[in-house]
Parts: C-alpha cells; structure tokens; sequence
C-alpha cells in the first residue's frame, strides 16, 4: 500500500511472508540489494553498503538505454533488524533530498515493513511520485524472498 | 498475509475495467507512466500497479528513455483472447442470420395481404 500522508512524504507498507532477519537483510546487505534494487531489471553497476552510523551506501543502475542513475546516503541509525534511518539522495534530481526510514515488526512469520521517504521540499517528492519503479522495488523484494525461502 | 501474485493470464489482465482503459490509452502509441495518468484521471501508484499487472502477462512492454519507462501495447499476446473468441464468432453469425431469415420472411408476409 502507498500512501502521501502530506506534501512531504511517501510511505508506503509491505508484509512478506518471511523472518524479519531476512527481510531486514535483503534490504541492507550487498549481495541482496544487488539483486532487488533495480526495479525493471536494470543492470547495477554499483552496490557499496557500509552499515553503520555514520556508513555511506552508493547504488547506480544502468537502464537499457544508457542512462545511470545514481542513488547514494549516509545511515543515521542502524537497528537491525527492526529499523534503519538513513539519508537518501537520487543525483538525477539535484533537488530531491531526503531521509528514509525502515522499521520492521514480525507477527506470526509474517513481517511488515514500514518505509518512509521524506523530502526536503515538495518539488522532490514530486519527482518521485511521478516514477514509477517506487513500488516495483518491493515487488521484487517479494519475488526475491519467496525464491530464498523455496531454495 | 503477503498479496499472492496476480494470476499471470491475459484473461484476468484485462478482466480489470481499468487496465482495458490502460490498453486503449497505449492503442495510439507508447506512453510515459505520467501521460496515461492524466489521460485517465488515476493515481499514479494505481496506473503503475495495472502496468506491472500487464507487463507480467506480456500485453505491454517497456523501455527506458532517459528517467522515464514508456509503455507500449503488445497486440499480438491478445491471440489467446482473441482464439478463445473467434469460437463464438460463427455461433454468434448463426444466430444473426436466423434473424435475418426471420425479419425477411416478417417483411414478406407484409408485403403479400
């Protein structure tokens, strides 16, 4: 579910039927995200996760046509495995700044994550509100995690 | 519980009144998620949903263009939609020419007091 609680923010909540340790995994570890981040396939041309506060993290995704998108931060606070805070920033919108936010709760093998963007400014999040591989990430965290717990 | 997937058949695709608005928006050509958004008067989150729903099933297809993906229509992976119907086809002729037959044989007698 996707939701614009204000001008500011998106949020959007996913359950996967997975232990939270994986899930909290999958979204902070280097040989996962590789697998998951880009959100039609594109080729990932850098992953570099260094979880801890104060640790940077730098994604870029090649799509099929040339273009690189580049996705970098600095994580504010690491709690594994329940919620990590970190600083986001998509460097082909100078402009759109923001912080994101994990937190993740498990109930009866079933885990739901909350994650959140906040932007700097509305400009920003209007930005991503009008790409559309936001959700497409998640779907593929899904796939990705249903093909884990199957192997 | 984690959503199942959705069932990856063309019939249930577009068996969704808002993904038949979606195919029919892409008939004129390729589109950015952000056009069909203001073509439809959806939500963007709810046009992208529908666009994954159709590209898993192959009645659209994407690529990049710079930050944007534009969509177009796959026509051709509409075949099994289309044999299914074709089978209806004749029975549906039948029926009209019985019509037919019968509208004749009316307009007939009409014409004879």
């Amino acid at each position: 579910m996707i939701e614009f609680p204000n001008e500011l923010e998106i949020l959007i909540t996913r359950e996967f039927e997975a232990p939270i340790q994986l899930v909290f995994d999958v979204f902070t570890q280097e040989e996962h995200v590789r697998n998951t981040f880009a959100p039609f396939g594109e080729e990932m041309k850098v992953c570099s996760i260094d979880l801890r506060v104060g640790g940077d993290y730098h994604f870029v995704m090649v799509t099929d046509d040339g273009t690189e998108m580049s996705f970098r931060g600095t994580y504010l606070e690491v709690e594994p495995p329940t919620r990590s805070v970190q600083t986001w920033l998509f460097e082909g919108w100078p402009d759109a700044e923001a912080v994101e936010t994990m937190d993740l709760h498990e109930t009866d093998g079933v885990t739901t994550l909350a994650w959140k963007l906040a932007f700097k400014d509305q400009a920003g999040r209007d930005h991503m509100t009008k790409y559309d591989g936001l959700e497409a990430n998640f779907d593929n965290v899904e796939r990705y995690l249903r093909s884990l717990l199957v192997a | 519980m984690a959503r199942s997937s959705t069932t990856a058949d063309v019939f249930n695709a577009i068996a969704e009144a808002h993904r038949r608005d979606i195919l029919d928006a892409l008939i004129g050509g390729e589109k950015a998620v952000g056009t069909i958004v203001d073509d439809l008067s959806m939500s963007q989150p709810q046009v992208s949903k529908h666009l994954r729903v159709l590209s898993e099933v192959g009645l659209v297809a994407s690529r990049a263009d710079g930050r944007r993906r534009l969509y177009r229509l796959e026509p051709a992976r509409l075949r099994p939609f289309h044999e299914w119907l074709a089978k209806y086809e004749q029975a549906m002729h039948d029926r009209l020419d019985r019509v037919d037959d019968y509208l004749k044989d009316l307009q007939r007698q009409g014409e004879t007091p």
